[in-house]
């Protein structure tokens, strides 16, 4: 049988179903593909001709990549997301039970990306072989849009691997090379790429023998144990709601679903996976995910020139300034394999920044995510010296020196000199303009600002930021350079604060005034963090330093005026010589433990009564609303491209909470009229952070549709 | 002009610090040594590894590679970037093997196989392994092939206390199977013949303590080198550190930034205390006049003149001559006698030419004994920054190190020509003729 997109062909009693979508780079399981392998099972039931059979994709490396993402976004309907959900079920049930038909296996060979509904299918197929490759990619990712996996993997896989393996790798979502997934039994064997195709017909045909891994003692204790089962169900609830605070349903749904697919019958265990997937799907938080998921993807994009072609990233890296910053970039350059040279003139700077660097490399290999030669490349890309002089191949460097104007031109007019004239001139600063940077310099063109937030390994967005003269060439070198750094880049203007923290500053000064009008700290802290942030503001203050807050608060303030205006309590932190986490001391001690300091009335200036009784909801979204009136104007001067990269800023560089979509997304949800009411109430005709503009003034959404 | 256009040049050269062994580089391994000091070169050269730069090969002298690394040099190449299609090679003259590199570039720069080639010399002592003896290995074997219960029982009871005695690799190395002899003992040999004295002894070793303290705190010595940080170290006090103030301008640092193993301290009395080490009771030679066991790495880029200038280096020296000899292994320590007079041969120049001289300083003793046997020699010409007993004396890279100080020590004077030579385990001399190339 020949479908367009997929195949099945039988030779010598082997049946090959072979996944072809020619349309598609990487074939995905839409209704078409579904169709055509429903075709294939009615064959292969009608037929008897066959005793083995191997699912394949049209490459070693090329598999399939799950369910249609783009078709699940468009489900608004429950019955019709439950309709879609059952079929993909049907399917591989019919799948799964043909086996009990024939002599030999039923092998799903695969290799490259084979994840969510894909794995779904070798989960059905039952016999696992994969190729032995870093490309390979096997996993459940399914939680991470807010949903779990429906097509019988949460079935599946605990009746394959133990409910607490299953929980795991469910919960998580994380893809795993082919190494870990064969350790954790999510594949029976592994492969090199040339053989897979005669290993995965030998197997299939039964005369290769495989040696199935028994899950021993704990299959016997736990496994068909419900007092057992249901003590890690009630377990893994309780860690799903102390991490995610209540506010994503899915993991909570997948605690559900997991364990109790050891105990009831199949057909009613899909069948619960049908009806809570379903409500998932259409549920607001799933749409959030997804459609911030296909931002992320559409932010890969920003390598590519308008042309189509890739730019390249530079290859040998320089980093200027062992500081926090300059460590951590350092750090994550070599790690990803770049050639990277860091300069500080403290030897003692470089010596932690090396220290650094060879205890993640280090705490990586003891979680065997590396191999020990991995390891060795990674610790061998990072040389520190003090002389810059010994920069003179670098086709990016990436300066992170004191936020001085003066001795960064000095530092980048040093290089200049030495460096040839293409290379990359990449700025952290913060608080600096770019342009003003780049001016004096020769080849400005090549001048740009790549910002980097803290911690640099773990947050995900950087600003790349266009100077004045920054040629469109260095903006996509910039931005292949980051996506290979493993970041999302968004493209921001050169102004004040760039985006994030140009948001960030109204925000945090909203809740300290809150404090100096009497709010109490803790309920502050609370507020935020139950509305999703990660960290309460006070704390996030104490963690970026109050004397670096303080000086970006001046920045914006200089550059926009009054409604920037910072409180006082930040000058009179730093006079008591409070700068936060550093100094053990801020807005919280920090110590062994850390506690809100006992202190903080005496930063309360003025009580309002009204501010100090205000339910937690209406401090969050008082100090929210200061935020979103900021992006208004930032995206009515264009700072970033549109809204949708608004949001992905919001979420990749200060936390906001995902299930709400983003700040723009949360907006739209309270819709314009309330929105607006508040602002008004808030603004009262003289307070400028909550002086409506842009598409708040025009009384809009944000997003379109 | 053509001819000089062929002249052979040292254009660059890097070496990381010495450190006393089992000291600050105990976890180090010779590949990431080597690795960083050729990145350092690379880097500070200009040159890109990426594209080979036009280097021919990699060559690494080295006594006792890893096992794990068999052939260092190309474990280096790889670990500093060079391309793959870059060859390489680990040489080995015993205590030569730095500069045997360097002869063997050149040997290939004059048959034309290249133009440039990066010549290491690298050691890590502390990490000479201790070897499993002959009963040992044969009580595995046999266990090994043991197949029934019975066979393996009667295997394990072969098992003897003596066979847990391990060879030690470093004490075999040191030692020539041919005469027998451990290194100090030709030393002695030496002393007795030519009636060196304890006390003449332990006079040079101080003498070459002072000399290097001076040039380490004079910052001499701080164009050759490259700070390391060396693995295994921790945040904290740095392993195998003296008490007392450390050596380095940055306190708070912990990259070892200067040769560790001079004594700031040493003394005629201190030195009188130590018992002779190799002969007792009445020997003269005692670790305090012998040299120290160290390791480092150090890496010369040498090439044709035109090469250097294509790449936009200044070269550190023109290498003039070099001449490598055989004499007897018990004697050993006169190899620099006979090998600089072969050299000074060749290059058709003599003793009152060479202004500055470098004789390994092996043992005292040994020093002492070349100084007497070459009269026409100004003592006060050797060893101007000290030597290998104040230093240390990481085998193969000692050989490099010499050169590079060498050709140093000739800018810092303003002088024309130096001579560096060594005395070499087994039976043998290598020297050098270097020329200061005009700034």
């Amino acid at each position: 049988m020949i479908g367009t997109h997929a195949t099945l062909e039988i030779v010598d009693g082997l049946a090959w179903i072979t996944l072809v979508a020619p349309q598609r780079s990487l074939p995905v399981l839409d209704l078409a593909l579904i169709a055509d392998l429903e075709t294939a099972v009615t064959e292969l039931e009608r037929r008897s001709d066959w005793q083995g059979l191997v699912v394949r994709g049209r490459e070693e490396l090329v598999f399939a990549a799950g369910a249609d993402i783009d078709a699940i976004a468009g489900l608004t309907d429950e019955l019709e997301a439950r309709a879609l959900i059952e079929r993909g079920q049907r399917l591989y049930d019919r799948i799964e039970d043909l086996r009990g038909r024939i002599r030999g296996r039923m092998v799903a060979a695969i290799g490259g990306a084979c994840a969510g509904g894909a794995f779904e299918l070798a989960l059905a197929l039952g016999t696992i072989l994969a190729v032995d490759d870093p490309r390979t990619k096997i996993g459940l990712p399914e939680v991470m849009l807010g949903i779990l996996p429906a097509w019988g993997g949460s079935t599946r896989l605990p009746r394959r691997i133990g409910v607490p393996a299953a929980l795991e790798v469910i919960l998580q979502g994380r893809l795993m090379g082919a190494r870990e997934a064969h350790r954790k039994g999510l594949v029976d064997r592994l492969c090199a790429k040339e053989d897979l195709w005669r290993i995965a017909g030998e197997l299939a045909r039964g005369t290769l023998p495989l040696a199935r891994r028994s899950r021993g003692l704990a299959g016997l204790l736990v496994d068909r144990n419900p007092a057992a089962i249901g003590a890690l169900a009630w377990l893994a609830r309780r860690q799903v709601r102390a991490r995610t605070g209540g506010h994503y349903p899915a993991p909570l749904e997948i605690a559900r679903v997991v364990p109790q697919a050891v105990l009831s019958s199949r057909t009613s265990s899909l069948h619960l996976e049908a009806e809570l997937a379903a409500r998932l799907v259409v549920s607001p938080v799933t749409k959030h995910l997804i459609r911030i998921f296909r931002l992320s993807e559409e932010a890969k994009g920003l390598a590519k020139f308008a042309d189509g072609t890739r730019a390249q990233s530079p290859r040998v890296i320089g980093v200027l300034g062992a500081g926090v910053m300059g460590r951590g970039i350092a750090n994550i350059c070599a790690e990803r394999g770049f050639a990277t040279r860091l300069f500080d003139i403290a030897p003692a700077a470089l010596d932690a920044a090396l220290f650094e660097h060879r205890a993640a490399v280090e705490s990586k290999l003891k979680k065997r995510r590396v191999q020990r030669h991995e390891a060795l490349a990674q610790l061998d890309a990072l040389d520190t010296t003090a002389e810059l002089a010994t920069l003179t191949r670098q086709e990016l460097v990436i300066e992170a020196v004191a936020e001085k104007l003066d001795v960064k031109r000095k530092v980048f007019r040093e290089l200049a000199a030495r460096l040839p004239a293409d290379a990359i001139l990449a700025t952290n600063t913060s608080s600096l303009s770019v342009s003003a940077i780049a001016e004096g310099l020769p080849n400005p063109e090549r001048v740009v600002g790549l910002h980097f937030f803290n911690p640099v390994a773990k947050m995900p967005l950087v600003e790349i930021v266009r100077g004045r003269a920054t040629s469109e060439a260095t903006l996509r070198r910039t931005a292949a350079f980051a996506l290979s750094l493993g970041k999302t880049p968004i493209i921001t203007a050169d102004c004040a604060g760039f985006l994030v923290n140009r948001l960030l500053g109204p925000y945090l000064d909203e809740c300290v005034r809150m404090l100096e009008a009497g709010v109490d700290p803790a309920r502050l802290e609370r507020a935020l963090k139950r509305f999703g942030m990660p960290m309460g503001p006070l704390e996030l203050l104490d963690e970026v330093g109050l004397d670096i807050a303080a000086h970006a608060a001046q920045s914006l303030h200089s550059a926009y005026g009054a409604r920037m205006q910072p409180c006082g309590t930040l000058e009179r932190m730093l006079a008591a010589k409070r700068l936060g986490k550093k100094s053990g001391l801020g807005f919280y001690k920090h110590g062994p433990r850390r506690r809100l300091a006992k202190d903080l009335a005496r930063f309360v200036t003025q009580v309002d009564p009204a501010l100090a009784r205000l339910s937690e909801a209406a401090i969050a979204e008082r100090a929210l609303l200061a935020m979103l009136c900021e992006a208004a104007r930032a995206l009515e001067e264009r700072v970033v491209e549109s809204a949708r990269e608004l949001d992905l800023a919001t979420i990749f560089g200060m936390g906001f909470p995902p299930f709400r979509g983003g700040l723009l997304a949360w907006a739209d949800e309270l819709g314009p009229r309330e929105r607006n009411a508040r602002l008004a109430a808030l603004h009262g005709g003289v307070n400028p952070r909550f002086e409506p503009a842009g598409r708040i003034l025009a009384g809009c959404m944000f997003h379109a549709g | 002009m053509s001819s000089q256009s062929q002249d052979l040049v040292l254009a660059a050269g890097v070496r990381t610090p010495w450190a006393r062994a089992g000291g600050a580089f105990a976890r180090e391994d010779a590949g990431h040594l080597g690795a960083l000091v050729t990145r350092e070169l690379l880097a500070r050269t200009g040159i890109r590894g990426q594209d080979g730069g036009g280097i021919a090969e990699l060559i690494a002298g080295c006594v006792g590679p890893p096992h794990d690394q068999a052939n260092v040099a190309r474990v280096i190449a790889l670990r500093a970037g060079l391309p793959q299609a870059m060859p390489a090679r680990t040489v080995a003259r015993n205590c030569a093997s730095g500069m045997e590199s360097v002869s063997c570039a050149i040997s290939a720069l004059r048959a034309g196989e290249g133009e440039a080639f990066l010549c290491l010399g690298v050691e890590v002592m502390s990490r000479y392994p201790l070897v499993m003896n002959d009963a040992l290995t044969g009580f595995f074997d046999s266990l090994s092939r043991a197949r029934t219960p019975l066979a393996k029982l009667r295997s394990i009871a072969r098992f003897r206390p003596a066979m847990l005695a391990p060879r030690i690799a470093l004490l075999e190395g040191l030692t020539d199977p041919v005469s027998g002899l451990i290194m100090g003992r030709t030393a002695e040999i030496l002393a007795r013949e030519q009636s060196i004295t304890r006390e003449a002894a332990d006079q040079y070793a101080l003498e070459s303590h002072r000399r290097a303290l001076t040039a380490r705190t004079s910052g001499r010595f701080a164009r050759e080198l490259v700070p390391v940080l060396p693995q295994g170290a921790r945040p904290g006090a740095r392993p195998g550190a003296r008490p007392g103030p450390q050596p380095g301008p940055q306190p708070g640092a912990q990259a070892l930034a200067e040769d560790d193993a001079i004594r700031a301290d040493q003394s005629l009395t201190a030195l009188a205390k130590l018992k002779p080490y190799f002969e007792k009771p009445d020997g003269r030679v005692t670790v305090g006049n012998s040299c120290g066991i160290t390791d480092g790495a150090c890496a010369l880029l040498v090439s044709t003149r035109a090469k250097a200038q294509s790449l936009g280096l200044k070269p550190l020296a023109r290498i003039v001559a070099h001449a490598w000899t055989g004499c007897d292994p018990a004697r050993m320590g006169l190899g620099p006698v006979y090998a600089s007079r072969e050299a000074l041969r060749r290059a058709d120049l003599s003793w009152k030419d060479m202004d500055v001289v470098e004789i390994n300083e092996a043992f005292a003793a040994q020093v002492l004994a070349c100084l007497r046997l070459l009269p026409e020699l100004d003592p006060a010409r050797v060893n101007v920054n000290g030597g290998a007993i104040a230093l240390g004396h990481p085998v193969g890279a000692t050989g490099s190190r010499l050169l590079l100080t060498l050709a140093h020590e000739l800018h810092e004077r303003g002088a024309r020509y130096g001579l560096a030579s060594l005395c070499i385990g087994g039976g043998q001399g290598g020297a050098f003729i270097l020329e200061r190339c005009e700034s």
